[in-house]
């Protein structure tokens, strides 16, 4: 039935055609939702309801890796608490091309309320596609107070519409492994390192040969883990379209996998290895991740998988002549399906889990909310299993967060670029001039266009 | 493959009965029809259309006449994906070809424990491709893999002088061509042992008569009376090397999900382009690329068929 449905609104799309060939695809706008409310898909739909049934509502949640995710049952236990009338269904995509799933399903008229959004060039590339529900009018009129978001909400709004909230903030830390810097008799890394200093820290603490070995630190295989060190400095972003200031930061990473400081990633990439069994296994001592690892290591602990046990944070390591506390931050947001029959509930559910009290929920779940204040970091620094040392507690201030992609129209495409270029740099398929220069004509090429 | 159809027409005054018996053979199409109508010539149609427009999924379209196909002779990821099928197809088909006549020949012959040897053969073919790729993944990781260590310690070279297999851009081809072979041969090795079961045994005695030995036999009793499915054999290769995607991907993705100028076949880059790039028009003009291509290789093989199908 909804084949012949999907058919019915390609043939009217066919014949659509003709009378829309003429209009130019307008650029990401905050007039083109509107343009909704026209096209065949919600034409197809039933009318919505005009008040929703005040028994029972259900809504759906499109998210990703239910499992592995610690902090989604209990906001929903906690606003089912508040609101017994409604029910929450979550839709697990997968967390694999989460982004493309979602909108390929949105586009296929999937009948989600809630998006999870799971990174910038996603998001962009929704609102392109008028899939996400415009924020502004519901923002001021349910008194949403924007600038508890420490300035993130006014970094995603496009044309200054903003389609999402976040509800999670995190940045990035290095975690270590305290067991084998005691062994190998080398003071704790401090919440004040330079880039040098870690790498130093890193060639100290190798150590052994085959199966007993431990690297110094550890780089997963994301661009995000080497390349962004170069844009700490607040010189240059990711998305200028020249890249030759990336260059000292691979050649201090290329050296260090040269020499057998970090793992190679030609190894890690081919075999899928997993960042945390590489810290769970004590195979190295030091490993640059973002806060979502936080409660999974608490967790793993408990279960027994996490043989690192002893273990603490601190701040990121950063260019010198860069205040300490100076980060990556990645946001993670909540939208509203922009043809949900629910919006309204939806709306409110949005409200709740991106507001104070979602954080609150949020950061006893041992994750970084996007509602950051003294109490949150106090709550997450006393949550069950978090290292007690007070190091590790005032790693969690954050001085300035540089987000891992900023909002651009072709964040999608020179994402894919960059990763390319990262790929063949760290293989040594492309010498770092090579990869550089790939990216800068790439990137040029698209940004020209 | 083709089934005849009762009651095509003959004369052209059709009675009563020659139309009530059309229907009735239509009828028995309908369902295969209606569902290749919905899923393939509809869609099919549509993609065409597509090709012809610049549309993100949501947004109205724009008719953009051939633009689509003049940025791709410009584009250069469009020509690397091309030329990378092409290295595949040309590198796995012949390769499969002769794997899989060879392992036929082979386990035609009364040896015992032939059927076990067969099933042997063919279980790669059916095992799971995300679970073998992993397992290839690990053979031939450049550190830790057996092949490296093994390499390792009859060479004495260092792993960093050892190739990269699948992370690298020299061997990389290498490696998925070597793993579809293995992963394929199975299935090509049951049709050529169809095949072979339809020579006359008669061909070889009387070859015997003659005094041939076993590669003359092979060479011109066998070889000839497998003509027909070779090229069926070749043709389902070529066809299936060009649609490429699932073997790359799980090779060599990684969880970016993401190939590199060395791996990017040209199902890859449709898919990248429509979904990640949300270009879809442009994505649409590269599959009518690839349709042509399929397209060609399957003309050539109904005039084939019709020549060596007997």
């Amino acid at each position: 039935m909804k084949k012949l449905l999907s058919i019915l609104i390609a043939a009217t799309m066919l014949v659509c055609l003709f009378a829309a060939c003429t209009t130019p695809a307008p650029a990401v706008t905050s007039s083109a939702p509107a343009a909704v409310s026209e096209t065949p898909v919600s034409e197809a739909e039933p009318e919505p309801e005009p008040e929703p049934e005040p028994e029972t509502i259900d809504l759906k949640w499109a998210l990703w890796d239910i499992d592995l995710t610690v902090y989604y049952q209990p906001l929903i236990d906690a606003y089912v608490a508040a609101h017994p009338n409604v029910t929450i269904e979550m839709v697990d995509l997968g967390s694999a091309d989460y982004m493309v799933l979602l909108s390929t399903q949105l586009s296929g008229g999937a009948d989600f309320d809630v998006l999870a959004i799971k990174d910038i060039p996603g998001y962009v590339n929704l609102v392109r596609q008028n899939h996400l529900e415009p924020l502004n009018d519901y923002i001021a009129s349910a008194g949403i107070d924007t600038s508890l978001y420490g300035g993130t909400v006014e970094q995603i709004a496009i044309d200054d519409q903003v389609y999402e909230l976040p509800f999670r903030s995190d940045f990035w830390l290095v975690y270590y492994n305290k067991a084998l810097f005691d062994a190998a008799g080398v003071e704790y890394p401090s919440n004040d390192m330079t880039i040098a200093q870690y790498d130093e820290l890193a060639r100290k603490m190798t150590s052994g040969e085959g199966d007993a070995k431990v690297y110094g630190d550890h780089f997963h295989t994301w661009r995000s883990t080497v390349s962004l060190f170069a844009i700490l400095d607040g010189k240059n972003t990711i998305v200028d379209g020249t890249y030759d200031f990336l260059a000292p930061t691979y050649e201090w990473v290329l050296a260090e996998q040269n020499d057998g400081i970090c793992q190679d990633y030609a190894t890690l990439k081919t075999s899928s290895t997993h960042y945390s069994g590489v810290f769970f296994n004590n195979q190295t001592a030091m490993l640059n991740m973002g806060t979502w690892f936080i409660a999974t290591q608490i967790a793993k602990i408990k279960e027994g998988e996490s043989k690192s046990t002893e273990w603490g944070v601190v701040k990121y390591p950063h260019p010198e002549g860069v205040p300490a506390g100076t980060t990556l931050g990645t946001i993670t947001g909540l939208s509203v399906n922009a043809n949900s029959t629910k919006k309204e509930a939806a709306l409110d559910f949005l409200k709740f889990a991106t507001g104070p009290e979602g954080a609150a929920v949020v950061a006893s779940t041992g994750t970084i909310p996007a509602i950051m204040s003294d109490e949150v970091v106090a709550s997450i620094a006393s949550v069950d299993g978090f290292p007690a040392d007070d190091a590790s507690k005032e790693a969690l201030k954050v001085t300035k967060a540089y987000l891992e992609m900023p909002l651009h129209e072709k964040s999608a495409d020179i994402e894919t670029i960059l990763n390319e270029g990262h790929d063949n740099i760290m293989t040594g398929n492309m010498t770092i001039e090579e990869g550089i220069a790939d990216m800068n004509t790439r990137v040029g090429e698209l940004l020209g266009n | 493959m083709t089934a005849n159809i009762p009651g095509a027409p003959q004369k052209r005054g059709l009675s009563k009965k020659t139309i009530k018996e059309n229907l009735i053979a239509y009828s028995f199409i309908a369902p295969n029809f209606i569902g290749f109508a919905v899923f393939t010539l509809v869609p099919l149609g549509f993609s065409l259309v597509l090709s012809l427009l610049e549309w993100d999924g949501a947004n109205p379209m724009n008719f953009i006449g051939f633009g689509n196909f003049e940025h791709m002779f410009k584009d250069r990821q469009f020509w690397r994906a091309l030329l990378n099928t092409f290295v595949y197809t040309a590198g796995v088909v012949p390769a499969t070809l002769v794997s899989a006549l060879a392992l036929a020949i082979l386990l035609n012959q009364k040896v015992r424990g032939r059927n076990f040897f067969r099933t042997v053969a063919f279980f790669p073919y059916v095992a799971s491709l995300v679970a073998v790729a992993a397992v290839w993944n690990f053979i031939f990781s450049p550190s830790k893999g057996p092949v490296n260590n093994i390499l390792h310690a009859l060479t004495g070279l260092d792993f960093k002088a050892l190739p990269k297999w699948g992370a690298s851009k020299d061997w990389a081809m290498f490696t998925v061509i070597f793993f579809s072979v293995w992963k394929n041969m199975g299935y090509y090795m049951v049709i050529y042992l169809a095949g072979l079961q339809g020579v006359n045994p008669e061909l070889y005695e009387a070859a015997e008569l003659d005094g041939a030995n076993g590669w003359q036999k092979f060479r011109n009793v066998t070889v000839p009376q497998l003509v027909p499915t070779t090229f069926f054999v070749l043709m389902m290769l070529i066809i299936s090397s060009f649609k490429v995607y699932d073997i790359f991907i799980n090779l060599f993705a990684g969880g970016d999900n993401q190939l590199t100028d060395y791996t990017r076949v040209l199902v890859y880059q449709i898919y990248n382009t429509a979904f990640r790039s949300l270009s879809y028009g442009y994505a649409s003009a590269m599959a009518m690329v690839l349709f042509l291509i399929v397209l060609g290789i399957t003309l050539i093989q109904f005039r084939g068929e019709k020549k060596f199908g007997e």
